[in-house]
């Protein structure tokens, strides 16, 4: 059985043309894509950083 | 393909030819968006719009820069009446990929028709008032609002769902049915729209209860093969004995069953359309009776407020031309001056003077009436000054102070320069022991007149009170 009340929680109030540009400016860009090549930099420079002091001996 | 690290064109190796860098992962990572975007594709084109929002916005989860899956993802939601959605997409598509992006022409085509756009705003406004209306209860504007917007956005699911779901609660089934059947022309695998619709077909469907007999009865007939037919005879069903009277009975009764036909489906829906059509006249008559009302109530307003400005315009008019108005006391001014020139009795000009200053302020009048005013003020004033003193004097040796005190003040009103006479309204204060009184008079006369005669006493005996000697 359907619950007018619960259902009703569902509905949210659409965007209207006033808040598009909000809208544009906080939605979150990050992909996949982007933590890969984060995660494939902060390897590198942890990797250089715990090579340097070998250079050193 | 490009390198994320040097943006080389990559090939089929799983390192950059370019810069070396290893890019199986962030391949595999393209691939997983290109197929999410390909599954968006395929489900957009059979009209599932909500399976394919979600397969668009994984696409984009992976690769935010598939400019396809983000075009797309616009196109579904423009589909779905989301205008202000598929702007946004569109924005960013563009901003993402400004050369050669199809995005251009969508935002283009939405932003070149100025009024469009309104209606759109206006639409979804209207939709969030209405689900305001829901919130607070007041089903049937909301149902009125959600009228209009799906008459100007006929496209916009939510609008529909809403409306479906308000049908429901009023338990208009039909309706509720009709408006989930366009929702799901627009978009066929929403799982909302299909969870209403359920609840919909099990409240219109009959009982299960009266189909199951009629199936029985079906198995209840003969099968049997004949050569390669399969024949089935119903044991029910007896041959009905042809005679003319049956036919005609027949024939009767199919015209009593066409009439019946005609009265119970085409007279109702008649009714229905005649009762829709007298709902909107009401409706209309309603909304033109509100505005009217209003109207009324704004006309009401202006009616006090001019009676309002008649009144305050009465009452000026009044201060100006009636008994004791500003005329009338021009008039005796210039009478009181006229008796004066004529007989010199100045207790009759004084009082004449005094009845004018009673019923206006000499101060607010014209400069013509100030002048005249003072003048002849000018002119009786010290003499009636020293006549008031003089009695003052008198009483004040004869021990009546308090009528002493009221001819000294007269004498000061009328000649302001007369220092004895407020030198001796002290001194009867004084006499009286009031002395804050007395104090009062001596320092105006030590303030107005510190270099006459008098100052010194006067200042002697103030001293005197002040410290209660």
């Amino acid at each position: 059985m359907i619950n007018f009340e619960e259902e009703l929680k569902k509905f949210h109030p659409s965007l209207e043309v006033e808040d598009a540009e909000e809208a544009i400016y906080n939605q979150d860009m990050t992909d996949m894509a982007d933590i890969l090549v984060k995660m494939i930099k902060e390897t590198e420079v942890k990797t250089k950083k715990e090579k340097k002091p070998d250079e050193v001996q | 393909m490009f390198c994320y690290n040097c943006g080389c064109h990559l090939s089929e190796k799983d390192f950059c030819t370019g810069c070396g860098a290893d890019v199986s992962l962030y391949k595999r990572i393209m691939h997983v968006s290109n197929m999410y975007y390909n599954e968006g594709l395929e489900k957009a084109h059979v009209r599932d719009l909500s399976g394919a929002l979600v397969s668009l916005r994984q696409s984009l989860k992976f690769n935010k820069n598939n400019i396809e899956a983000r075009n797309l993802l616009g196109l579904v939601y423009f589909e779905m009446g989301e205008v202000v959605a598929a702007l946004s997409e569109w924005v960013i598509s563009k901003n993402l990929s400004p050369d050669k992006n199809i995005a251009d022409d969508y935002i283009g085509k939405v932003q070149s028709n100025a009024s469009r756009l309104e209606s759109v705003n206006q639409t979804i406004k209207k939709f969030n008032q209405a689900l305001v209306y829901c919130m607070q209860d007041s089903k049937d504007l909301a149902m009125i609002q959600l009228k209009k917007v799906l008459s100007l956005n006929p496209k916009f699911v939510q609008a529909h769902q809403l409306l479906s779901l308000l049908y429901m609660d009023k338990e208009d089934w039909e309706r509720a049915e009709r408006e989930l059947k366009k929702c799901i022309d627009i978009d066929r695998n929403n799982i909302q729209t299909l969870r209403y619709m359920k609840e919909v077909e099990r409240m219109l469907m009959p009982d299960e209860a009266v189909r199951q007999p009629a199936r029985r009865r079906k198995e209840e007939a003969v099968r049997y093969q004949s050569d390669n037919e399969m024949i089935i005879q119903p044991l029910s069903v007896k041959e009905p004995k042809r005679s003319g009277i049956a036919t005609l009975l027949n024939i009767a009764i199919g015209i009593a069953i066409g009439f019946g036909a005609v009265y119970f489906l085409a007279v109702p829906s008649a009714q229905s359309e005649i009762r829709n059509q007298m709902q909107q006249d009401i409706i209309k008559i309603s909304n033109e009776s509100d505005g009217k009302t209003v109207r009324i109530q704004e006309l009401e307003g202006n009616i006090a407020e001019l009676n309002n400005r008649i009144t305050g315009l009465n009452q000026e008019i009044e201060g100006f031309a009636g008994e004791n108005g500003i005329l009338k006391m021009m008039e005796n001014l210039q009478n009181t001056a006229a008796a004066y020139l004529e007989s010199g009795d100045e207790q009759a000009a004084a009082d004449g003077l005094e009845l004018i200053s009673q019923n206006v302020v000499v101060e607010e009048m014209s400069e013509g009436f100030q002048s005249l005013y003072r003048g002849l003020f000018g002119s009786i004033g010290p003499n009636l000054s020293a006549t008031y003193y003089t009695e003052g004097s008198d009483k004040y040796k004869t021990g009546d102070f308090a009528e002493a005190v009221e001819l000294f003040n007269r004498a000061i009103y009328y000649d302001g320069g007369n220092v004895e006479a407020l030198y001796s309204l002290g001194r009867t204060y004084e006499k009286m022991e009031d002395a804050e009184n007395a104090i009062a008079a001596y320092d105006r006369l030590l303030e107005q007149f510190p270099d006459s005669q008098r100052a010194r006493t006067a200042k002697r005996y103030r001293d005197a009170l002040a410290t209660g000697q």
